[in-house]
C-alpha cells in the first residue's frame, strides 16, 4: 500500500527486485507469445489461400487478403447454420437457466426447511458426476418417447438436456451470491406487507444482476462449446450445434482439401466467446473462483 | 413465518429439481442398476433385460481395448495432472511475485479454456504438430518422430490438452496465494527466511483447499476425456489415444469395429466405474490434505 509514496528514495530496489524476476518473465512470456502465435497463425490461414497455407507462406500473405474465405465458409459450408443453432440454444438455454435457477438459489439460502442441505449437496454432488453416468438413460428415455423425429422436438431435447447439466452449477453459484445480499430488504418489503415471492422477483432478483450476469457468461461458454452430448442427441446434420458442426467439417475437410476455408470456421466457431473474453476478462476471472466449487 | 413462506419455496424449488431429477437423479439409479444386467438394446424395456450380476465388469476388465483405455486415461490422469498442476502453480508464484502486467498475463493464459476445445485440437494437429508446416516439426525432424504417428500421438495429444487446462487450474491457485495474508510474509522475511523457504513452509501448506479443489476438478474433466481422443483418432478404432468415454460411446452409439456384442450394460459399467474412480480419488484427496478448518 505504501509503496507508491516511497517511489523516488526506493526506485534502485524496485529495480533489482524487477532484475530478479526476471526468469519469471521469460517463462510467462514464452508461454503468452506461443498463445498468440497458435491463434495468429489460424487468423493468418483464414486469410491466405490453402496453396499458401501449404507452402508454409502464412502470416507473408503473397497474394493478398482472402476474405472471401469468410464468406465462403458461412454459405457454402453449413457454418451459418451451425452458428444460428447454436446461438439459439445458448440463448434459450441461458435465459431458462436463470429464470429456473435463481428462484431456487434464493428459497435455498434464505428458508430453512427439511431437505434443504440434502438439495444443496445433491447439487454439489451432481457437478462431479461423470457424463457416462446419465447419457444411456437419458438416451433411452428420450427415444422412447420419440422426442427425436422432427426438428423442433429435437432441439427441444438438446435445450432441455443443456439447461438440465448445469442446473446444478448455476444454482449453487447464485445461491452463494444471494447468501451474501444483505436482508435488510427484504424485511423493510415485508413489513411493507409486500407478498414473498413479489420480493424476490421485485428487489431480490434485481439486486442479484451482477451474480446472474457472471454465471449467465459461462453458461453461455460451456453450452457454445458442449460437445458430447450434442454428439448422441443432435439426429440431423441441420441440427447440430458448432462444436459438432466443425467436426464433422474437419472430417470431410481432409478430402475436400478447403484448408483456408476449414480455419475460417474455425475463427468463426472460436469468435463469439473469444470477444466476450475480451470485452469481460475481468467479470470472467473473477468468476471463475467465486463458482462455489470449495473443498 | 414458515407456513407463509411455503408455498413459494415448493413453486420456486420444484422446476430446478424437476430438470435435476430427470438429467441427474433418474439416470445415475438407471445407469447403476443397468451395469448389473445384460440389456441387448439401449432402449430396451426393463423386463427385457436379463441379470447377470458383476459379469458386465468382468467383462470390461478382461478386454484389452477397455484397459488399454483404462491406461490411457490414467496416464492423462497422473502425467497430465503432474504437469499441469506444476506448470500452474509456477505461474501462480510467478504472477503474484510482483511482476508487470499481471492481469494482462492472466488473461492470456486462462484464454485457452474459453475457446472451443473442438477449434483448439485444430490449431494444434493442423498447424503446431503439423508435419509439412508445423510449429514443432524442428524438434520432431532433430530427434526423428513425426507428432502425430502412432507411437507419439498420445504425446501430442497430451501436450495438447495440458496447455489447454493450466489457465483454469493457475486461477484456483491464484486466488489461494492472493488470499495469503502478507504479514505472514514480512513477519518471515524479518526473520530471515529466504525466498524458497517461505514457499515451502508459508505458501504450500495454505494452498491445501486449492490443491483439492484442483485434483477434484481435473478428475471430473479427467473422466469426462472424449473429444481431444476423438480429434486425435484417424479412425474409430484408434487405440493409442482411446478413453473408457471414447469406449462407451463406439460400444453403445458408434459404429466402431471392436464392438463385438451389443450390450448397453457395458456402457453402464464403464460409467460406474468412472464414477468410482471420481469418487476415490476425491476421498483420498480429502485424506491427504484434510482440513484444518483453514478458510482461504
Amino acid at each position: 500500500m505504501s509503496n507508491k509514496k516511497h517511489n523516488g528514495p526506493r526506485l534502485s530496489g524496485e529495480m533489482t527486485k524487477q532484475v530478479k524476476l526476471i526468469p519469471g518473465y521469460i517463462l510467462i512470456g514464452i508461454w503468452v507469445l506461443f498463445t498468440f502465435v497458435l491463434l495468429g497463425w489460424v487468423v493468418c490461414a483464414s486469410l491466405s489461400t490453402t496453396k499458401e497455407i501449404f507452402k508454409g507462406e502464412v502470416g507473408s500473405f503473397p497474394s493478398g487478403l482472402h476474405f472471401e474465405n469468410y464468406g465462403k465458409a458461412w454459405s457454402s459450408q453449413n457454418v451459418s447454420q451451425i452458428f444460428m443453432n447454436s446461438l439459439v440454444y445458448s440463448i434459450v438455454s441461458c435465459a431458462l437457466l436463470i429464470v429456473i435457477c435463481a428462484p431456487c438459489a434464493y428459497v435455498l439460502s434464505r428458508f430453512k426447511f427439511i431437505g434443504n442441505k440434502s438439495i444443496q449437496s445433491g447439487f454439489v454432488a451432481a457437478m462431479g458426476v461423470p457424463v457416462a453416468m446419465i447419457v444411456l438413460p437419458l438416451f433411452c428415455l428420450i427415444a422412447q418417447m420419440n422426442l427425436v423425429d422432427n426438428g423442433i422436438k429435437n432441439r427441444l431435447v438438446l435445450i432441455f438436456l443443456y439447461i438440465g447439466i448445469n442446473v446444478p452449477y448455476t444454482t449453487i453459484f447464485l445461491l452463494n451470491f444471494f447468501a451474501n445480499l444483505s436482508k435488510s430488504f427484504e424485511e423493510a418489503a415485508e413489513i411493507d406487507g409486500c407478498p414473498p415471492m413479489r420480493i424476490f422477483w421485485k428487489i431480490m432478483f434485481p439486486m442479484a444482476q451482477p451474480g446472474i450476469i457472471t454465471v449467465t457468461i459461462f453458461n453461455f461458454i460451456n453450452v457454445w462449446n458442449e460437445y458430447f452430448l450434442s454428439l448422441i442427441f443432435a439426429n440431423h446434420d441441420a441440427l447440430r450445434p458448432v462444436a459438432v458442426g466443425l467436426y464433422s467439417m474437419i472430417s470431410s475437410m481432409k478430402y475436400t482439401g478447403d484448408w483456408s476455408g476449414m480455419f475460417a470456421a474455425v475463427v468463426i466457431v472460436f469468435l463469439p466467446t473469444f470477444i466476450l473474453y475480451i470485452t469481460l476478462s475481468e467479470k470472467i476471472i473473477a468468476g471463475v473462483t467465486a463458482g462455489g466449487v470449495k473443498g | 413465518m414458515q407456513k407463509k413462506n411455503r408455498g413459494m419455496i415448493i413453486a420456486f424449488l420444484t422446476p430446478a429439481l424437476f430438470f435435476f431429477v430427470m438429467t441427474f437423479v433418474y439416470p445415475i439409479i438407471r445407469t447403476a442398476i443397468m451395469s448389473f444386467y445384460k440389456i441387448d438394446n439401449v432402449t430396451a424395456s426393463m423386463d427385457q433385460w436379463s441379470f447377470t450380476g458383476l459379469s458386465n465388469y468382468m467383462k470390461l476388465l478382461t478386454t484389452p481395448v477397455f484397459k488399454t483405455a483404462m491406461l490411457n486415461l490414467l496416464k492423462i490422469w497422473l502425467i497430465g495432472g503432474l504437469i499441469v498442476m506444476s506448470l500452474a502453480l509456477l505461474f501462480a508464484v510467478i504472477l503474484t511475485s510482483g511482476i508487470k502486467g499481471k492481469k494482462f498475463f492472466r488473461a492470456v493464459i486462462y484464454l485457452p479454456n474459453i475457446v472451443s476445445a473442438v477449434a483448439l485440437a485444430v490449431m494444434w494437429q493442423q498447424y503446431v504438430f503439423s508435419n509439412k508446416f508445423g510449429l514443432f516439426k524442428p524438434i520432431a525432424d532433430a530427434l526423428g518422430f513425426q507428432w502425430l504417428d502412432a507411437g507419439h500421438k498420445f504425446m501430442s495429444l497430451l501436450i495438447a490438452y495440458c496447455f489447454g487446462m493450466v489457465g483454469y487450474h493457475m486461477l484456483i491457485f491464484l486466488s489461494g496465494i492472493e488470499s495469503i495474508d502478507t504479514q505472514y510474509y514480512e513477519a518471515s522475511t524479518i526473520d530471515g527466511a529466504s525466498k524458497p523457504r517461505q514457499f515451502r513452509y508459508i505458501t504450500l501448506p495454505l494452498l491445501k483447499g486449492c490443491f483439492k479443489t484442483n485434483i477434484t476438478m481435473w478428475t471430473i474433466t479427467s473422466a469426462g476425456f472424449f473429444l481431444w481422443s476423438q480429434l486425435f483418432s484417424s479412425v474409430t478404432t484408434d487405440t493409442a489415444v482411446i478413453t473408457p468415454l471414447v469406449y462407451l460411446y463406439m460400444q453403445t452409439f458408434g459404429s466402431g469395429n471392436t464392438v463385438t456384442e451389443r450390450n448397453a450394460g457395458i456402457g453402464a459399467a464403464i460409467g460406474m466405474l468412472l464414477a468410482f474412480f471420481v469418487v476415490m480419488v476425491f476421498l483420498i484427496t480429502n485424506r491427504l490434505f484434510k482440513n484444518d478448518d483453514l478458510e482461504l
